[in-house]
């Protein structure tokens, strides 16, 4: 034992010089930026290009016009309706996969994960062939005599859901499915032979169990979709404004820097706040996967 | 031993960025020139390269305002030649980081169309030579569209519900109104513009889609019948089907021009001039419009552009340059009244 300490110290010396260059990464790229954004977002907008060191509250004011406020509100419309989509449709799936049998079970997983080999954008690009008149879709339906003209179905409201619920699906389904794989059936017969009903035993010991992934799941798809700026751009071709897109309109057309950064401090707070009440609301205080 | 791996690691992981910075140059040096993707034809490059020996070193951005941050952190140095917008320009020209040209040094100066130069970014021609102009113009299909449309204000017309594709560009759909109102694109007048937008929230329940690129392939797929369009869009929305309608607004059109720069502490300034004299040689010139498919900035280029092109390349002759007026920097209040304006007028379109 007395010759194993100083080993374990110089072992532990050279872990952390390991960790090193990730803490420096950290720091650099994630902490410098975010203190760049925050000290930005209280300075004024020059005239034409960049900004100069005066300090206002100004930015921030700017959020609360009616139009501005509204982009947020839109923002949370479509993360509620497309998280409650995904888990009503993530939950399930994910659930059973885990009561696969094991074979099963990975390809399950391998069919999930491969369209997670092509870009993100061509896929959109995917829904595009699709949804556009006379598309994919047009043709199978009018070919059945379901509709006799094209639907016009891209750049619209419901395609953007689409395209988000399809995105972010994965994330649900595997959060849920770790969740269920290490729920123990025998409790659930236990319930059954106590004579707990199906739904009693599920909703009493299975939902339960599973609870944590499903929040986590909730988690990793309502704070993403507040973000994903570009399915709104490329699906409904422009007319949802989002945060992020505002955000993005800011720094790349008005060239008011400091606006954009005061929304994205907002945004981060608003997303903040959201997980917190959440886990407060929850009382969950183990979200799988996360913290 | 461990230990000086794990420092080895470390020292990799914190140099692998810095990596691949290596540079080559041709036996005469190096040109770097920064500007979009897709702006030369890869021959144009090659014979040149042949030609005088230097090596063409392309860089990519993927906007305007992305190439003035990073020409600002370089101090106006690292790139020979730079091709970006015309209002950006006058950015860059305020912030010093632009040189002057000494144009006897091009010996092809002569032949630009000089319906393109004196323009507001550089009113005395003294920093830049324009490559390529850019027109918003309508484009319909005249089987998906019931009436005639000559300008703007024929956009609201009720019969177009849901058919209309625009620029994602405040200044040009905001523009738009303010045209429609008999303004100028330039105003400053804080309430011309509030009244602008006022005007495109009725314009709204027409409006299918607003994006900046490849609309053509929704004119051509039938998804609107009728969008305002870059000129590089209508070039391939007209070769891919001639039936289209081309129409310049009656209420007067506006129109970009791309320009080309030297950097106050471009490396290599001798290649930027041999460059751009180069691809000022008419022959050169039309080889590149034809590839780039705007506006061609160059008179005498003009008769070596095939007929194919010629119409889509070249302002038709009964077109009156007095009523032409460029998109200029407005001044910070205004653009934000713009913005708030594009924003209402985005949600509207949602609803």
């Amino acid at each position: 034992m007395a010759e194993g300490r100083p080993q374990k110290k110089r072992k532990l010396r050279g872990e952390a010089l390991t960790i090193v260059p990730l803490y420096l990464f950290t720091l650099v790229f994630v902490a410098g930026p975010l203190v760049y954004m925050v000290v930005l977002s209280f300075l004024t907008r020059a005239e034409t290009w960049g900004v100069v060191g005066e300090f206002t509250l100004e930015n921030y004011a700017d959020i609360f016009q009616p139009v501005y406020l509204q982009t947020f509100w839109e923002s949370i419309k479509l993360a509620v309706i497309s998280t409650v989509l995904i888990a009503a449709i993530g939950y399930p799936f994910g659930y059973f996969m885990a009561k696969l049998p094991p074979k099963w079970k990975k390809r399950a997983m391998l069919l999930l994960m491969i369209p997670f080999w092509t870009s993100s954008l061509i896929r959109l690009y995917g829904w595009i062939v699709i949804f556009r008149a006379n598309g994919v879709l047009d043709t199978a339906l009018m070919g059945l005599h379901i509709t006799s003209e094209p639907l016009k179905l891209l750049y619209t409201y419901p395609a953007v859901v689409v395209g988000m619920v399809y995105a972010l699906l994965p994330f649900m389904i595997f959060s849920v499915y770790s969740s269920a794989e290490k729920l123990d059936f025998s409790l659930v017969e236990a319930a059954r032979d106590l004579g707990a009903s199906p739904l009693r035993a599920f909703f009493t010991v299975s939902f339960k169990l599973t609870l944590p992934g499903l929040l986590s799941g909730v988690v990793l798809t309502f704070v993403p979709s507040m973000g994903l700026f570009f399915i709104a751009d490329i699906l409904g071709g422009n007319k949802v404004v989002l945060v992020g897109n505002l955000i993005q309109e800011q720094l790349l057309k008005t060239h008011n820097w400091p606006f954009a950064a005061a929304l994205s401090v907002a945004l981060l707070l608003l997303t903040t706040l959201i997980l917190f009440l959440y886990r407060k609301v929850s009382g969950v205080k183990d979200l799988e996967g996360l913290v | 031993m461990k230990k000086l791996l794990a420092l080895l690691l470390a020292a990799l992981l914190l140099a692998l960025p810095l990596a691949g910075c290596g540079t080559s140059g041709g036996e005469n040096g190096e040109l770097v020139l920064y500007t979009w993707e897709n702006m030369f034809p890869q021959e144009v490059l090659d014979a040149f390269t042949e030609e005088t020996g230097i090596a063409v070193n392309y860089a990519n951005f993927d906007t305007d305002e992305t190439m003035l941050a990073k020409l600002q952190a370089a101090e106006g140095g690292d790139y020979d030649l730079i091709i970006a917008d015309d209002y950006i320009i006058e950015t860059a020209i305020a912030e010093g980081l632009v040189q002057e040209l000494d144009t006897s040094k091009l010996s092809n100066y002569g032949s630009i169309n000089p319906v393109y130069q004196g323009q507001f970014y550089d009113p005395e021609d003294k920093y830049t030579v324009p490559y390529g102009a850019g027109v918003q113009t309508i484009v319909y299909d005249p089987d998906l569209v019931d009436i005639e449309i000559n300008g703007y204000a024929d956009l609201w017309d009720p019969s177009l519900e849901d058919n209309v594709g625009v620029i994602a560009s405040y200044r040009v759909v905001n523009g738009m109104a303010l045209k429609v109102l008999g303004e100028s694109y330039n105003t400053e007048d804080v309430a011309a513009i509030e009244a602008a937008g006022d005007k495109l929230l009725e314009l709204a329940p027409n409006i299918r889609l607003i994006k900046d690129d490849n609309t053509q392939d929704d004119l051509l797929s039938g998804e609107i019948g009728a969008a305002v369009m870059y000129t590089s869009m209508v070039t391939m929305a007209k070769m891919a089907d001639p039936d289209l309608v081309v129409v310049f607004p009656e209420e007067g059109i506006g129109f970009g021009v791309m320009g080309q720069f030297i950097p106050k502490n471009a490396p290599n300034a001798e290649a930027a001039y041999q460059f751009m004299d180069y691809i000022l040689e008419p022959e050169v010139a039309a080889q590149c419009f034809e590839y780039l498919g705007y506006y061609c900035t160059n008179l005498d280029a003009e008769q070596y552009i095939s007929e194919e092109y010629k119409s889509f390349l070249t302002l038709p002759e009964e077109i009156d340059t007095s009523n032409m007026e460029m998109i200029e920097n407005v001044s910070a209040q205004a653009l934000e009244v713009h913005d708030r304006v594009w924003t209402e007028f985005r949600d509207a379109c949602g609803q």
